[in-house]
């Protein structure tokens, strides 16, 4: 027959596979039998050895993971190094996609009204006085804003607004805030704001973009 | 079956209560069955606009708690046969009185028997804003063509928008000064409509006899030559679906003549 749980080795460590395909219960009798052989054959030394369990195409439930981590704690020689899947939730997977992607927005933000993207935006619509437009990303803007505009929210100071911006009254990233004037910025004019080295926002012309973030090119047009 | 309308700004001293006095009675003169429902409990004015103040009896919270019946409640303003009724809001209490669910059942109860029924919300957009809101299927919303009055009806309209309303709001701009509009001191027509992005369903002038109309206790709207009572007119049939053209916000030069006269002699 063959066997639900295959021990591997590797250069650089052992490696459990559990197979997909078998019972969790099978797995969890055959694991048991395999750490009992091991125990034997590992008594002569007491250096400890870590594992990866591999699980393939299967998704462990919390109670499951508990299961396998109670069956190895019983064995003091040996303990799970991580537990790695090939598969993720589909909703894991839309989170990261909508983290990674750049979203088009075409609203009328209005005064009061909070609007909340995950990930990059890239803003079309009408961000009225009183209004706030917050992405955990990038916000590119294209339309009229008069409102507040909130990129890395709540902690990426990685972030950049770019776009005309003359019209706005706020601009944030992360945890840092400035009010727009005159100063700053031309009305008209596209600007890039993104926060230096000294953790301070800073305004500058569009074409610094190359220089400063480089992989925002990598990244515009999906991952 | 009617349609319910709130009537509604966010921002206190629009005018609210004069639009909704003057456009159910403008409706009323269109030959329509119209009811006015006073929402903003404890310092209510409709009543006192339509000159019906000594004739309550009972109020819409006696309705709600069920002291008395909806017929018993409604005023009928005699003036307009039995086009116009008024639901007054009471005086003694606050607008906690009510719940959003009985006013939407006090206007499903008001429906079958009129083709609008217009609800006054008082300013602010707390619980009375709730109330009025709840009852509604449509809404207008009041501006003047003032910064601040502009920017709390952004904020109105987008509580609408989130509420489920049949259709999108409407815009009623108020109190318009053509005089300070024409010479650019005052925020232009196009511009707000623009902001607020809604649909612009008439403009009001500014005119000193909607206020001497009010303190006697009658809706401008009777006075037919008035411009303040035309734009009224005006928005009561474009409710009613007629194309009618915007008025012109240009004044027209009184006494053409002479002033042109005066005017060469001072130069």
């Amino acid at each position: 027959m063959q066997k639900s749980v295959v021990l591997k080795g590797y250069k650089d460590g052992y490696e459990i596979e559990l197979k997909a395909d078998a019972a969790f219960s099978q797995i969890l009798i055959e694991l048991t039998e395999l750490f009992e052989r091991l125990k034997h054959e590992k008594e002569k030394n007491d250096e400890k050895i870590a594992f990866n369990i591999k699980t393939g195409a299967r998704l462990l439930t919390i109670d499951q993971k508990h299961e396998i981590e109670k069956i190895v704690d019983n064995y003091p020689n040996f303990l799970v190094h991580r537990i790695v899947s090939d598969v993720i939730n589909t909703k894991e997977a839309l989170q990261i996609m909508d983290s990674k992607n750049v979203h088009v927005n075409g609203d009328v933000i209005r005064n009061g009204q909070v609007k909340d993207i995950t990930g990059d935006v890239l803003f079309l619509g009408n961000l009225h006085q009183g209004g706030v437009l917050r992405a955990t990303g990038n916000i590119y803007v294209m339309g009229s804003v008069s409102g507040i505009i909130h990129a890395g929210f709540d902690s990426n100071v990685r972030s950049i607004i770019l776009g005309d911006i003359s019209g706005a009254q706020q601009l944030r990233i992360g945890d840092l805030v400035d009010i727009v004037d005159e100063e700053k910025v031309t009305a008209g004019t596209d600007s890039l704001v993104f926060v230096n080295d000294l953790h301070v926002l800073e305004f500058t012309s569009i074409d610094k973009l190359k220089s400063l973030r480089p992989k925002i090119f990598n990244q515009v047009g999906g991952f | 079956m009617g349609k319910a309308i709130v009537i509604t700004s966010g921002k206190g001293g629009v005018g609210k209560t004069t639009t909704t006095a003057n456009l159910g009675t403008a409706l009323a003169l269109l030959g329509k069955r119209v009811c006015l429902v006073d929402l903003d409990i404890g310092l209510r004015n409709l009543d006192v606009i339509l000159g019906l103040d000594n004739r309550i009896i009972y109020n819409i919270v006696d309705v709600a708690q069920g002291t008395a019946k909806l017929h018993q409640a409604l005023i009928k303003d005699k003036r307009f046969d039995d086009k116009l009724y008024l639901l007054p809001a009471a005086q003694n209490t606050d607008k906690s009185a009510l719940e959003p669910e009985e006013v939407k059942a006090i206007v499903e109860e008001l429906k079958p028997d009129f083709d609008y029924i217009l609800l006054d919300c008082p300013a602010g957009i707390e619980q009375g804003f709730m109330n009025a809101v709840a009852g509604a299927d449509e809404a207008i919303v009041v501006s003047t063509p003032e910064i601040s009055s502009v920017r709390d009806a952004d904020r109105v309209v987008g509580l609408l928008e989130q509420k489920e309303l049949t259709e999108p709001p409407m815009l009623v701009i108020s109190r318009i000064r053509r005089h300070m509009m024409n010479d650019g001191d005052m925020m232009d027509v196009d511009e707000i409509t623009h902001h607020l992005s809604i649909k612009l369903i008439g403009i009001v002038f500014d005119d000193d006899e909607v206020i001497s109309y009010s303190n006697k206790g009658e809706p401008i709207v009777l006075n037919e030559k008035n411009p303040a009572s035309q734009g009224y007119r005006n928005i009561a049939r474009r409710l009613e679906g007629e194309t009618v053209p915007l008025m012109t916000i240009r004044e027209t030069e009184k006494g053409g003549f002479m002033k042109k006269f005066i005017s060469w002699f001072k130069k």
